[in-house]
């Protein structure tokens, strides 16, 4: 098992290495001139020059990325050509936001997705079970900022029961910060309750077949006991993976909710970098969801251990 | 009074192209500590009647009438958590798939203690010492270590094992065996059966064994219900079944069982078998249910369906015919 999280660590290297390679090429090969654009319009072509030289951007390719990378293993991820502020602080100070986001929207969509579920695979076929996968499909076909606006409208400014926007950090109480949380949490989580809904629906369907679960019914456990216990720990591991996939999209996700609920995260600081060709900070916000990815799926292999005995590593 | 009752006994399904009548009118009783064996060939009803017992027929689309009286108590009027608490305490179930029949996610020792703790309340230590001593009960070395295992870490003869440990562990008063030892290996069935055996003394529950396994039959059962297209064609005592078969379909079962070294000793005979196919439980069938495929049916068997008569002390038949002609064909 230790050797197992070793090796899968190792692993992750040469993934990372990939990622790399790919995000400063990526950047390398789009159209538009970060020195034209610091440079601004009245500039002169040996300004332009100047600038790109003191950027380094005249050097070749493979000398560039070499010390990029040389940078970032050193816990240097450059500084943001707008702001002149290392990309590593400017992430600190919006790391919160987002993560706070992640956190509750994963704790939500789990605690309702699964129960739903599991509880329309117990009565497939009724208006349960029908009412689940409408939801389901909505969840799917409506995007985020749609439902996004559509929460904010009817619970903050007509009922006037959660705030509007913005964020609230932690520091400050659990409660205020969670207050402007749940508005983004449920727009962001809809495609994924949905998604997790369907995994658990199809799984449990699957499960609740087999003979062990006829075993359980004839020990005289009631029905809780056999949906939670005995089925749900058997659909497990998809479900985790399920999960586990799905943290790709709340990383998508986050981008959108963000602007439209006003919170100052890393989507914000994604998005007004890529508007000002702010490349430091977009290979740094990028680098790291990249290894948030990389270790989610890691800790996903090492839970399907936890439900299935016989998964050893 | 009998330990089980089953009267008139209706199992029918409903499928998208009509009914299903798996089980079409079935009675018989089993005495407190008395093994009951019912023989049938696959479809026949006999599994459908074992879960009817314990109502784990899903409902629907299967629907369950009759009556079904455990110690007097008419078990399709139970409610659900009368049934939940008759379940795995006073009748349990052994399934006939030991691979697939414990849940592969959950240690041997918790499936065993689970009952203890759903019925007696035990704590989960206390229910753990105890699944320790039905190992050692049903023949697992290293019980202590064993119970800490998942089913994918036994053998199928050690899972057969501890399913009978799970169905022993409240000490019911009902066992109910379906096909325990058709998956499994010869010398893994002999073993199995002296330990159901072994068992069934020690704790005293009475049996209902379910089998196509006529030699099963003959070692452990004292009364023989046959079943055929979901109704009962005969019962008789074990030795007068053997012996004496009234009905023509008993008679087809005993002839088609091979004889172990017959071909050495020069006596092989090609096996007997029965002509012909199960009919469809999807007609109402007027006559006999097995008129189709007897060499003996004349066109009072395909109209009249036969009553259950008593041909000898004991020993009930359904056929027209069987009690003039005595051992039609044997």
């Amino acid at each position: 098992m230790f050797a197992y999280i070793v090796r899968r660590v190792l692993a992750t290297i040469p993934v990372m290495a990939i990622v790399a390679l790919f995000v400063f090429s990526l950047l390398y090969i789009a159209p538009g001139d970060p020195a034209a654009v610091i440079a601004g319009d009245q500039a002169t072509p040996d300004d332009v020059e100047r600038i790109r030289a003191s950027l380094g951007l005249d050097r070749p390719y493979l000398v560039r990325f070499g010390a990029w990378v040389w940078d970032i293993l050193r816990g240097d991820l450059g500084v943001s050509i707008f702001t002149n502020l290392p990309v590593s602080t400017m992430i600190q100070q919006r790391i919160e936001p987002t993560l706070s986001l992640m956190i509750v929207t994963l704790i939500l969509a789990v605690s309702i997705a699964v129960p739903m579920g599991v509880v329309a695979a117990w009565r497939q076929g009724t208006w349960i079970d029908r009412a689940v996968m409408g939801f389901a499909v909505l969840g799917f076909s409506v995007p985020v900022f749609v439902v996004g606006y559509v929460l904010a409208y009817f619970f903050a400014l007509e009922w006037d029961l959660l705030p509007v926007q913005g964020y609230t950090p932690f520091a400050r109480g659990f409660w205020p910060w969670l207050e402007n949380l749940i508005l983004p949490s449920i727009a962001l989580g809809s495609v994924y309750i949905a998604l997790i809904a369907r995994i658990t629906r199809a799984t449990m369907l699957e499960v609740l077949q087999q003979d062990y679960i006829r075993t359980a019914r004839a020990k005289g456990l009631n029905q809780s006991g056999i949906l939670f216990l005995h089925a749900l720990k058997n659909a497990a591991v998809p479900i985790i993976t399920v999960i586990g996939i799905g943290i790709a999209l709340l990383i998508g996700g986050a981008v959108v909710t963000e602007s439209v609920f006003a919170i100052p995260g890393l989507g914000r600081l994604t998005v007004d970098a890529i508007l000002r060709r702010d490349y430091p900070v977009i290979q740094g916000v990028v680098l790291l969801f990249s290894f948030v990815y990389v270790l989610v799926n890691l800790a996903i292999d090492l839970a399907y251990t936890l439900f299935d005995p016989r998964i050893r590593y | 009074m009998a330990l089980l009752e089953v009267d008139a006994l209706q199992t029918h399904f409903r499928t998208p192209d009509g009914i299903n009548r798996a089980v079409d009118g079935v009675s018989f009783h089993v005495n407190a500590g008395e093994t009951l064996a019912i023989v049938g060939e696959s479809g026949c009803g006999k599994s459908v009647t074992a879960m009817s017992i314990l109502r784990l027929i899903p409902e629907p689309p299967g629907k369950i009438a009759g009556a079904i009286r455990f110690n007097g108590k008419n078990l399709l009027e139970a409610s659900d958590k009368e049934m939940r608490a008759i379940r795995g305490n006073e009748i349990s179930m052994i399934f006939q798939e030991p691979m697939t029949s414990l849940n592969p996610v959950l240690t041997v020792g918790r499936q065993i203690g689970e009952t203890l703790r759903l019925h007696q309340g035990m704590s989960a230590q206390a229910a753990e010492d105890r699944a320790v001593e039905m190992l050692n009960l049903v023949g697992i070395p290293e019980a202590k270590r064993r119970v800490k295992e998942y089913p994918h870490q036994l053998s199928g003869g050690m899972r057969q094992r501890v399913m009978i440990a799970i169905a022993l562990a409240c000490n019911p008063k009902l066992l109910i065996a379906d096909e325990p030892t058709t998956a499994l290996d010869v010398t893994i069935q002999a073993q199995i059966l002296d330990l159901m055996r072994d068992l069934k003394h020690r704790v005293g529950a009475a049996i209902v064994l379910i089998t196509h396994d006529l030699g099963v039959v003959a070692e452990v059962a004292e009364r023989v219900v046959v079943m055929y297209a979901g109704r009962k064609v005969e019962e008789a005592p074990v030795h007068a079944l053997f012996n004496k078969p009234r009905h023509p379909y008993t008679q087809g079962l005993l002839g088609s069982v091979p004889k172990l070294g017959s071909s050495l000793t020069g006596e092989a005979t090609r096996l007997a078998e029965i002509p012909g196919l199960v009919p469809s439980l999807k007609q109402k069938i007027p006559g006999c249910v097995f008129a189709s495929r007897c060499a003996h049916a004349t066109d009072l068997c395909t109209a009249v369906a036969p009553a259950l008569e008593e041909k000898a002390p004991g020993h009930v038949a359904a056929c027209h015919y069987a009690l003039r002609e005595g051992a039609l064909a044997a």
